[in-house]
């Protein structure tokens, strides 16, 4: 029974932590239609610039600011400097040039922070909560690490579905050529889409830092996870992405407690598998699929 | 006007990329070789120099600590190449990172031994790195020397793999010595084993069930890579378990007692000699002891480990101060630390079999020399090497010691035993050794 709770809710943690790397998949799909593979290295460095705060003697919540403003900029940039220049060509072309960032920002992090382990501090106690006899596996800075998931998912719901930026990014994504027609500065909201995902990807990259150790490779398994449970959720939805991910993270944590750590991989690609044979477009995905 | 600036922007990425990509790949040239004179006895010694290579992860999950390995051997061999060298020879010293990663090891291994012409490997790390290579380097007759592994595979059939050799402890040996002290001392322990799911995890569970078979009450098992733990501490916790045993890497040495934070876990610990150093886990966690603690070396107190080498928790021993001095004159920035010193304990083990065979050494003659005058080899090791025709395995004992203020404070004399089941005995025969007064070894050239 305790070994279940326990189980259970340090998979919880884990999948919302899937679920902010997911979100920023999601940000940028919705917002360009292009997967940014990318995203892991560039919410490392964030959070390298987090600890380098941080170690300068700034409380946590200054390297925590710091990390997702390096992110907001770090986004705009890539997208202005990298991606503008492949814009109008396929998309296979972007994702392509993502896949080189990945490599060049890994070496870049490499040189600049070293490449050894580090420990990055979390704002909270990282001990579990006694509640009687029974242990809560669950520790202050996984409680801040599921709201603060649950509050960017209902932000961005908010963004897409209740604001007139919203709509304008979600048209600029869908059909550029209409979308500027109608008036919508294009550039802007590709620029903007890739500031926001950034962000948020940062945030994922901070909350699965927090209360353990940081090294260049360290979101390399996020980049899996989290693109699974992107892919769950049909990879359109916000929601769906942070179901993809508690879906996802608690499963794992099931099978590398009672079946063995080795087949947790293959767990992931299992589940993706029966999810995308089930329903193609993922489990919460409004639209039919569009070819790539 | 816009089409043109991207356009550029766009070469200048791709240009950028490409040149560091080149840069990546060319890293290295061919070494000017002198082959005049007699002395250049076979690939990789030269009049003046003998070349030799290793892989270390010098990035990635097991570098924390283990990189700094190499940076002591370095420290060493300058500290002899500045006294004279070899029979006149320099060493010259080649690492290449594979970041522990098999894949990278076989190409830095294939660019040692056919671009680099690399004379011997020394120290080549990690059971799963080095595997890779092992049959490999065999095949080339290149000698293998002092795999910084545990794994019996090296040296348990040297008829398979004559050039490898061992050289700390082997897992199996510290899992008989640790389990059998623990069924002695703590005959009603529930014994729950943490282990790494390779050899590390293999090799010592088959020495500590020899011992603990019906104390065990769980096994789990971690992938390296995989960071996350939760889940086996977890189900150790569950399975009621009140010592835990781990031979695992130093990073989830820290991961693990993380978790069981998070757990409110609080066996006793026991983790082995590769996974337990006070310094590295101590400032791996010295940011998550909430201000409890000041010292970061005190995390890991009351944690029982184990040691084969004199380290730097005991300044006083005459082979630790050999290392401070060779640090101090030769080694980089830094304090001198453990892993240095084991770098430096198996350069100067390479330095002896190098005197041994002779003034004008061969890839056959160095294993030959090593097979016949391993065992009565003196240096810093507690205990003797095994190296003989039938076995390559290296140091064949060590003891048990419970971490205190990061120093190890005794809980066994010096136990030496050998697989399967031989018996565990006390030998101090080699715990008196001290190093020569000019730090260099003085071994005579076999036969």
């Amino acid at each position: 029974m305790q070994q279940l709770l326990n189980t259970l809710l340090t998979g919880l943690t884990l999948g919302m932590v899937y679920a902010a790397f997911a979100l920023a998949l999601v940000l940028i799909w919705r917002s360009t239609r292009i997967i940014n593979f990318a995203q892991a290295p560039m919410a490392m460095i964030t959070t390298y610039v987090a600890l380098t705060v941080i170690d300068a003697d700034y409380s946590y919540w200054v390297g925590f600011t710091a990390a997702l403003l390096s992110g907001l900029v770090l986004g705009a940039a890539i997208e202005r400097l990298v991606i503008r220049p492949v814009e109008g060509k396929p998309h296979i072309n972007a994702v392509i040039l993502t896949l080189g960032l990945f490599i060049v920002i890994h070496a870049v992090a490499a040189l600049l922070f070293g490449s050894r382990y580090r420990s990055f501090p979390a704002p909270f106690g990282v001990r579990g909560f006694q509640v009687g006899e029974v242990n809560v596996a669950l520790t202050g800075f996984g409680i801040f690490t599921i709201g603060s998931v649950v509050v960017v998912m209902l932000l961005l719901v908010a963004l897409f579905r209740g604001t007139d930026l919203g709509l304008m990014m979600r048209a600029a994504a869908f059909n550029q050529e209409v979308a500027r027609l109608l008036g919508v500065r294009v550039g802007r909201m590709f620029t903007l889409g890739w500031a926001l995902a950034a962000l948020v990807g940062s945030l994922s990259g901070l909350l699965i830092a927090g209360g353990s150790l940081v090294h260049p490779s360290y979101m390399d398994s996020a980049v899996v996870f989290g693109f699974v449970a992107a892919v769950l959720g049909g990879l359109d939805s916000p929601v769906g992405a942070v179901v993809g991910g508690l879906v996802l993270g608690v499963s794992l944590s099931f099978v590398s407690g009672y079946v063995g750590s080795e087949l947790v991989a293959l767990a992931a690609l299992g589940i993706l598998m029966v999810v995308l044979l089930l329903r193609p477009g993922g489990l919460f995905s409004h639209a039919t699929p569009r070819r790539v | 006007m816009t089409r043109t600036w991207t356009t550029r922007a766009a070469m200048a990425v791709c240009v950028l990329t490409a040149g560091s990509l080149a840069a990546a790949c060319g890293a290295g040239g061919r070494p000017d070789k002198d082959e005049k004179g007699g002395s250049a006895s076979d690939v990789g010694i030269t009049e003046d120099t003998v070349t030799v290579g290793a892989h270390h992860p010098l990035t990635g999950v097991a570098a924390p600590g283990y990189s700094e390995i190499p940076d002591g051997a370095r420290a060493y061999f300058d500290f002899v190449n500045a006294n004279g060298g070899v029979d006149g020879r320099k060493i010259e010293y080649l690492v290449r990172d594979d970041g522990y990663n098999p894949t990278n090891t076989s190409q830095v291994t294939n660019e040692l031994v056919l671009k680099e012409e690399i004379f011997a490997m020394v120290g080549g790390l990690g059971t799963p790195t080095h595997s890779a290579v092992v049959d490999f380097l065999n095949k080339e007759g290149v000698p293998d020397l002092f795999v910084s592994s545990g794994s019996l595979q090296w040296g348990d059939d040297p008829g398979a793999k004559p050039f490898t050799f061992g050289w700390q402890p082997d897992y199996e040996i510290e899992g008989k010595i640790a389990g059998q002290w623990i069924a002695e001392n703590m005959p009603d322990a529930k014994v729950g084993l943490f282990l790494q799911d390779d050899d590390l995890g293999v090799d010592s569970e088959k020495g500590v069930r020899r011992f603990l078979d019906d104390q065990i009450v769980a096994v789990e098992k971690y992938t390296s890579g995989n960071t996350d733990v939760a889940p086996q501490i977890a189900a150790l916790q569950a399975a009621g378990a009140d010592v835990v045993m781990g031979f695992n890497t130093p990073s989830y040495t820290a991961l693990s007692q993380l978790v069981a934070l998070k757990l409110n876990y609080e066996p006793k610990w026991f983790y082995s000699s590769i996974g337990s150093d006070p310094a590295l886990v101590g400032s791996l966690l010295a940011r998550f002891s909430e201000g409890a603690v000041k010292d970061s070396a005190s995390l890991l107190d009351g944690v029982m480990s184990t040691e084969y080498i004199p380290g730097v928790d005991v300044p006083d021993n005459p082979w630790v101060q050999l290392w401070q001095r060779v640090w101090d004159e030769h080694g980089k920035e830094g304090e001198l630390t453990n892993y240095r010193i084991y770098g430096m304990s198996h350069a100067y083990a390479f330095v002896q079999t190098l005197q041994a065979a002779g003034p004008d050494p061969t890839r056959e003659g160095i294993v030959d020399a090593l097979e016949q005058i391993g065992s009565d080899l003196e240096g810093p090791p507690l205990a003797p090497f095994r190296y003989t025709e039938d076995s390559h395995l290296g140091i064949s004992g060590l003891q048990l010691v419970e971490l205190k203020g990061g120093v190890g404070e005794e809980l066994t004399p010096v136990l030496v035993t050998d697989l399967g089941d031989a018996p565990i005995e006390e030998d101090d025969s080699a715990t008196e050794d001290a190093p020569p007064e000019d730090g260099i070894p003085d071994v005579k050239p076999v036969g």
